[in-house]
């Protein structure tokens, strides 16, 4: 009997991300590229998954994220807040809220015991609290986004970003510059700027153990860290943050074929 | 039974589509002139006996930075926008404008009115929290009065006789009645309507007079009674609450998602036609005693909090599946509420989706994944 694959594509508003799974749920080929939706990103990571699965089609296909309506190629498309928990869930089967902080939106998830989305709810319009927020911050600081955590770990105390609006926080970092403030200080601030934004989330739908953060913002360990002591929970981290998404859409084209 | 024929449909959701061009065609058919009505509630018999056409003024979907003069961006979009269409020129066709007060941006604007669009005439209306008690109701009747006779002036009226104000009231309730039999014709045949022909039909009323469009809505409703229920069984039923559920293009996404409204509990839809005072006393004394019955709204002080009870009860007598809170954005009475309703809602089991708009908005992506979300939840 030939084998069957099935392939999940995130397709982000600054990446995508296409995880193909064998019927065992085995990921057999996996590729993240930093292009969202619009660009060349989707069509190159789904070669890349295929090319390192070593195969040339797939049973079904489901996509999610930002960009998945526009993404014809699927049997069906999902909301990525049903794609993260599911992908979370597999990976991390207690899991019982997930943290999800992509480009463009964060989110907070409540996993009920069976394994369903019990609860959500996600930033508004606003950047604030995501990896857009983050990304303003590293061209300011004028580091790279994957220098921002390490930048962060040498800071002391982190100075405080209160502003709510990405614009407003950038003029504000500015400002902390211009006054000598040091940047990895300014960096651990802005991390501890997101942490307050979740806090602010997760108190709509709450936060039960265990949490797990998925998002490609969950790759900078200081934001974790500074989720972990805004909200006093410990945080679990799934090793491909970023694919949590695209994997849980790949078990839902799986169960398609259920 | 049948196919439903949505040409009178169709024709309601035009004029509430074009509010202006309604507004005009409505002033040029009658003859009458028309008076601006702020939300949340307006004293429209009244109105209506002196002859006027109430016209309703709840924002739209119009952009621009004139209002940002006098409002700060954190503002009610409805209030932004009727400063906006103001200062546009829009209501070059009102003869006067009623400003209600019941939010702290409401009492503000009123000066701001008197200030930025000289040319309408202003009449300020306050409206009493405490509208159970006899000095409520003798205020609210007073108030009514002093508005009536400043109507008389700056339109050039002569007062209204009990007859007309009573004939006006019954042609209102004639109105309400109707409104409460379409919405539940509505909920009967789930899938029937969309999200967008079951709020512009019932928005049309604003821009019409109230003779014209309650003939009109009687008989799409006979219509609806008398068409074949679609097949609903993969739509969602939902009550849907708050100030306002617009604009068009997020109602389109209801559709999309799979969700149909069975009932409402928006200020701008509902709570204007769900009470309806007794046929006892004079026209003003049963003005005064729709005002003191009618409960679980934002805007008007509610002691024993009774709204989220009556989302709970509409949702047991729709057969709805989930409820919709709209939270019009910085929009403080209805922000006041949601807790008290949210903590109702989870106790009684009911899945419920909060979703902040703007009547501006034109990117619907991230409430189309909240829906979406929704969707796959329940």
């Amino acid at each position: 009997m030939t084998e069957k694959y099935y392939l999940g594509i995130d397709i982000g508003s600054s990446s995508s991300k296409a995880v193909i799974i064998d019927g065992d749920a085995k990921i057999v080929g996996e590729k993240i590229i930093n292009l969202g939706t619009g660009s060349r990103g989707p069509a190159e990571v789904i070669l890349g998954a295929f090319e390192q699965a070593g195969i040339t089609e797939v049973s079904k296909t489901v996509a999610t994220g930002y960009g998945r309506i526009q993404f014809k190629d699927a049997d069906k498309q999902m909301t990525e807040i049903s794609c993260h928990a599911k992908g979370v869930k597999h990976l991390v089967p207690t899991a019982q809220t997930v943290i999800d902080i992509g480009g463009q939106d964060a989110k907070v998830i409540r996993i009920a015991p069976d394994g369903k989305v019990d609860n959500f709810v996600m930033n508004d319009k606003c950047a604030a609290g995501t990896g857009r927020f983050l990304e303003v911050m590293a061209r300011v600081l004028d580091v790279k986004i994957s220098e921002l955590s390490d930048l962060a770990e040498k800071g002391q105390s982190g100075v405080t970003i209160s502003s709510t609006c990405t614009v407003f926080a950038e003029s504000e970092t500015i400002s902390q510059l211009s006054g000598g403030s040091k940047i990895e200080d300014i960096a651990l601030g802005s991390h501890k700027s997101i942490a307050e934004k979740i806090v602010g989330l997760a108190g709509r739908v709450g936060l039960v153990d265990d949490i797990v953060m998925s998002g490609g913002v969950a790759l900078n360990a200081s934001v974790v860290k500074a989720v972990e002591e805004a909200t006093g929970h410990k945080i679990i981290r799934v090793p491909d943050p970023q694919g949590a998404g695209a994997l849980g859409a790949a078990l839902y084209a799986r169960d398609l074929d259920k | 039974m049948g196919e439903l024929n949505k040409n009178n449909i169709n024709e309601l959701v035009a004029i509430a589509q074009n509010p202006k061009e309604s507004v005009a065609k409505a002033i040029n058919d009658t003859g009458k002139k028309a008076v601006g009505c702020f939300p949340i509630y307006t004293p429209d018999e009244a109105i209506y006996a002196l002859g006027l056409l109430p016209v309703g003024m709840w924002g739209g979907p119009v952009k621009g930075n004139l209002a940002d003069k006098y409002l700060q961006t954190f503002c009610c979009s409805i209030m932004k926008a009727n400063t906006e269409q103001a200062l546009l020129g829009d209501y070059d066709l009102l003869s006067a404008v009623l400003v209600t007060s019941f939010c702290d941006t409401l009492k503000c604007i009123i000066e701001d009115w008197k200030v930025a669009v000289p040319y309408l005439h202003i009449v300020p209306i306050v409206y009493p929290q405490n509208r159970k008690t006899p000095s409520g109701r003798a205020y609210l009747k007073a108030e009514i009065e002093r508005v009536s006779a400043q109507l008389e002036q700056v339109v050039g009226r002569k007062p209204y006789t009990e007859a007309d104000l009573s004939a006006a009231v019954d042609l209102y309730d004639e109105y309400r009645a109707a409104s409460q039999d379409f919405v539940k014709a509505v909920s009967e045949k789930p899938g029937l309507l969309t999200a967008s022909e079951r709020h512009n039909v019932i928005k049309a009323a604003y821009f019409m007079d109230k003779a014209d469009y309650t003939p009109k809505l009687k008989a799409i409703t006979e219509e609806i009674k008398k068409a074949d229920a679609p097949d609903a069984k993969n739509l969602t039923k939902v009550v849907v609450s708050g100030i306002i559920n617009e604009p068009d293009g997020l109602l389109d996404i209801f559709d999309e998602t799979g969700f149909t409204i069975v009932g409402d509990d928006l200020a701008q839809e509902t709570r204007q036609f769900r009470t309806i005072a007794p046929k006892v006393g004079t026209g003003i004394e049963r003005m005064v005693e729709r005002i003191a019955l009618q409960d679980g709204c934002a805007f008007l002080y509610d002691d024993k909090k009774l709204r989220g009870q009556m989302i709970i009860d509409l949702v047991k007598k729709t057969g709805a599946d989930a409820v919709f809170f709209n939270q019009l954005k910085f929009c403080d009475p209805e922000e006041f509420d949601w807790p008290i309703i949210k903590k109702e809602l989870e106790a009684a089991k009911i899945p419920t989706l909060y979703i902040e708009t703007e009547q501006q908005m034109d990117s619907f992506e991230q409430t189309r994944t909240r829906l979406q979300a929704f969707a796959e939840i329940i």
